[in-house]
């Protein structure tokens, strides 16, 4: 069992408005553990607390009742917040930087010094797909160009946790694709990466762990793997199979075994072909 | 630190408010020249130009300072930007500290081009002097004496006797600071000074008053030693009267004594009216002070402002800066005004404890009057220099800046 990075036991968030009148339970009793290695997904419709989960474990909101640890340490630690990295559900960004200005400067707040900080900065500019401009203010940005800054100064300092809050809204297809890779690699690197969603092709992806939400509590929660796959059915891929073969298979087979045999023929993912049409001419 | 003072440093001047300010200054000084009125004399019109046209612009750069600082925390909170800074490990002291140096940075720049386009206009005006004011003892000290022969003497009503003795003390330091000296024709009065008659080139700066409200003409001599001045002016006006040498052989004295040789009586108030005028340097050493103690209350104004902009939302924290600004400048007249009644009503104590209090917090930044200075010619002295730059360049924003820091940690951001 390796260490838990984050663990969360009991956390309850009730919003209150200016009179202290409950507003909105968007927490109600969570308790998660996650591991060092893991990519965590947490999922859930909106409006389900993600956000607000992330927040708490961030110690950016207080928690009503409950616990939140990160490495340990309580979350507002300075120790803890040197290990990890935070992209928010927006991109907050200052317009007036430029790309690697914002870079430098959350470098800087994360106290790299400055060559450290500038070599850092070129290498995940080129990463993200922004060195041709990386000199252009943000504010000018579209969407998703923001995004993959706000991405990129969430990496900056290196860090051993990534809390990532929809890292792929905004993104085309090819961005979020580039992401789940960027996340890949980052998890065989042994960083611990949290990400919420509502998109659920991408989490089925890349993670390992996932706890879906619904109002506030966590409705189901294990390794993927251990969720998704059905070990009692079977399914096989045969190459070069023409459809009369196939038909002759299923049949020979349900004899067989005195089963229904099911058979159709893979789809490519959406993702896949479109990357494939477009290419890397963007 | 040095990230938040580059951010803040490119926020203010990408965001034209560097460029704004600067434009306005200079602006400032070409347009305002030309409608400054004043008496026909040089001085007069020195001393108007100083108060219109510098003093409106340090006026100007003191609120768009405040606004700017104003804006800082509760604007990154609104744009959930401070969420990103705040998850990081720096320290929220340092990040307050980076902002408030590059605001005060941009308003150097602004009083620099300020004080440099003021000696511009005016590269010859004369030197500043030392103000020197008359030695007597504290007026505390002089209540206290007052109060106890009050209390011993038998006529004294009983409404007195029974006040507080904290008021009455209060109510007769007031007394003691407004305290009238007459001088009866033919008759003289002398005052002690810290500074003796060896001296040259010394003026006394007086205002004279009589016991009717319409204008008297004062007349009489002033003698410091061997040095005299005659006195011809109307009473109720602040005039300089240049003290010549007369008498070669005079012994060194430092009192200075005023013969009344007019018809009416004169009055003036020791603690107020009279002054004793002493060169020190030039006017661009005073510029120089005058603009580094304007920077100074600046500096704890921004502070101030970053505070109240960690703890309130953007535009209540603007209304709150310009209402304590308000109650800074009124509070000195709202006590005045009550300084001589004993018997307060509750309403108007509460309004009263109100007062005092801004009075007292606010005193730091009350207290030096650089434009003023300039204007009247008065020296700021070094002791004073040093005294503010401590309190409002490094005290009062040390306080303001790390109670910031406070908020901005515990404070939820949702
Ligand atoms: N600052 C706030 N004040 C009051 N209520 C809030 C606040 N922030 C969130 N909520 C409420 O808490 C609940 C959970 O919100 P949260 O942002 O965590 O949802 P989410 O799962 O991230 O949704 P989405 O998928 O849309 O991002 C919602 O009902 C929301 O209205
Ligand atoms: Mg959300």
């Amino acid at each position: 069992m390796s260490e838990p990075v984050i663990e969360i036991r009991g956390l309850r968030k009730t919003f209150r408005d200016f009179w202290l009148r409950p507003v909105a339970e968007a927490v109600c009793g969570i308790d998660l553990t996650v591991e060092k290695g893991d990519v965590f997904g947490l999922l859930g419709p909106n409006g389900s607390g993600k956000s607000t989960t992330i927040k708490l474990v961030l110690g950016l909101l207080a928690p009503t009742a409950g616990t939140v640890r990160l490495f340990g340490l309580p979350p507002r630690a300075r120790a803890a917040r040197a290990r990890l990295g935070y992209l928010p559900e927006l991109s907050y960004l200052h317009p007036f930087l430029t790309a690697r200005e914002t870079l430098l400067y959350y470098a800087g707040l994360s106290g790299m010094d400055g060559k450290a900080a500038k070599a850092r900065a070129a290498e995940l500019l080129e990463q993200v797909g922004l060195s041709t401009v990386a000199n252009r203010a943000v504010g000018g940005f579209s969407k998703g160009m923001a995004r993959r800054v706000a991405l990129a100064a969430a990496l900056v300092a290196k860090p051993e946790l990534l809390i990532l809050d929809e890292p792929t809204s905004g993104l085309d297809p090819i961005g979020t694709h580039d992401v789940k890779e960027l996340i890949r690699r980052l998890a065989g690197m042994g960083v611990t990466v949290v990400m919420t969603s509502h998109l659920l092709g991408d989490t089925e992806d890349v993670c390992t762990k996932i706890a879906i939400l619904s109002k506030g509590k966590v409705a189901a929660f294990g390794r993927t793997d251990e969720l998704l796959t059905r070990k009692q059915d079977a399914r096989f891929t045969i190459a070069g199979l023409g459809e009369d073969e196939a038909r002759a298979f299923a049949a020979e087979a349900s004899a067989k075994f005195g089963r229904d045999v099911a058979f159709d023929h893979p789809r490519v993912p959406l993702e896949k072909f479109f990357a494939e049409t477009v290419g890397e001419g963007r | 630190m040095r990230e938040s003072f580059r951010l803040t440093l490119r926020a203010l001047v990408r965001g034209h408010v560097m460029t704004l300010l600067v434009a306005a200054v200079a602006l400032v000084h070409v347009l305002f020249p030309s409608i400054v009125r004043a008496d026909n004399t040089a001085s007069g019109w020195r001393e108007m130009y100083v108060r219109a046209v510098p003093g409106f612009v340090v006026a100007v750069v003191l609120v768009v300072t405040l606004a700017c600082a104003c804006g800082f925390f509760s604007r990154e909170r609104e744009t959930n930007r401070l969420a990103l800074t705040v998850v990081r490990p720096a320290s929220a002291f340092c990040v307050a500290v980076g902002r408030w140096l590059a605001l005060c940075g941009v308003a150097a720049v602004a009083l620099v081009l300020n004080a440099a386009l003021t000696f511009a206009r005016l590269p010859d005006a004369p030197d500043c002097r030392h103000h020197v004011a008359p030695i007597l003892p504290p007026p505390a000290t002089v209540a206290r004496q007052m109060m106890e022969e009050y209390l011993k003497d038998p006529s004294t009503p009983e409404a007195v006797r029974k006040a507080p003795r904290r008021r009455v003390l209060e109510l007769l330091t007031n007394r003691e600071k407004d305290r009238y000296d007459a001088i009866v024709p033919n008759e003289s009065l002398s005052w002690t000074f810290p500074a003796d008659s060896s001296r040259s080139g010394l003026a006394v700066r007086v205002c004279f008053s009589s016991a009717s409200s319409m204008s008297r003409s004062a007349r009489g001599t002033l003698t410091f030693g061997g040095l005299t001045g005659a006195v011809s002016n109307n009473t109720q006006t602040l005039v300089e009267i240049p003290l010549e040498r007369t008498a070669a052989a005079a012994p060194v004295t430092n009192s200075l004594v005023f013969a009344n040789t007019g018809a009416v009586a004169m009055m003036l108030r020791p603690r107020r009216d009279i002054e004793l005028l002493l060169p020190a340097d030039s006017f661009l050493a005073n510029l120089f002070r005058a603009t580094l103690q304007s920077l100074a209350v600046l500096a704890l104004l921004a502070a101030f402002g970053i505070f109240l902009s960690a703890a309130l939302s953007r535009p209540v924290a603007i209304f709150t800066a310009l209402v304590m600004l308000a109650v800074a400048l009124m509070a000195p007249d709202t006590l005045d005004q009550f300084t001589e009644e004993l018997e307060v009503p509750l309403g108007d104590r509460i309004g009263l404890a109100f007062s005092r209090g801004v009075a007292c917090v606010t005193s730091a930044f009350m207290a030096p009057t650089p434009v003023s200075d300039l204007a009247t010619g008065r020296c700021i002295e070094w002791a004073e220099l040093a005294r503010t730059l401590l309190e409002d360049l490094l005290v009062w924003p040390a306080v303001f800046l790390s109670l910031s820091a406070l908020v901005v940690r515990r404070r939820p951001l949702s």
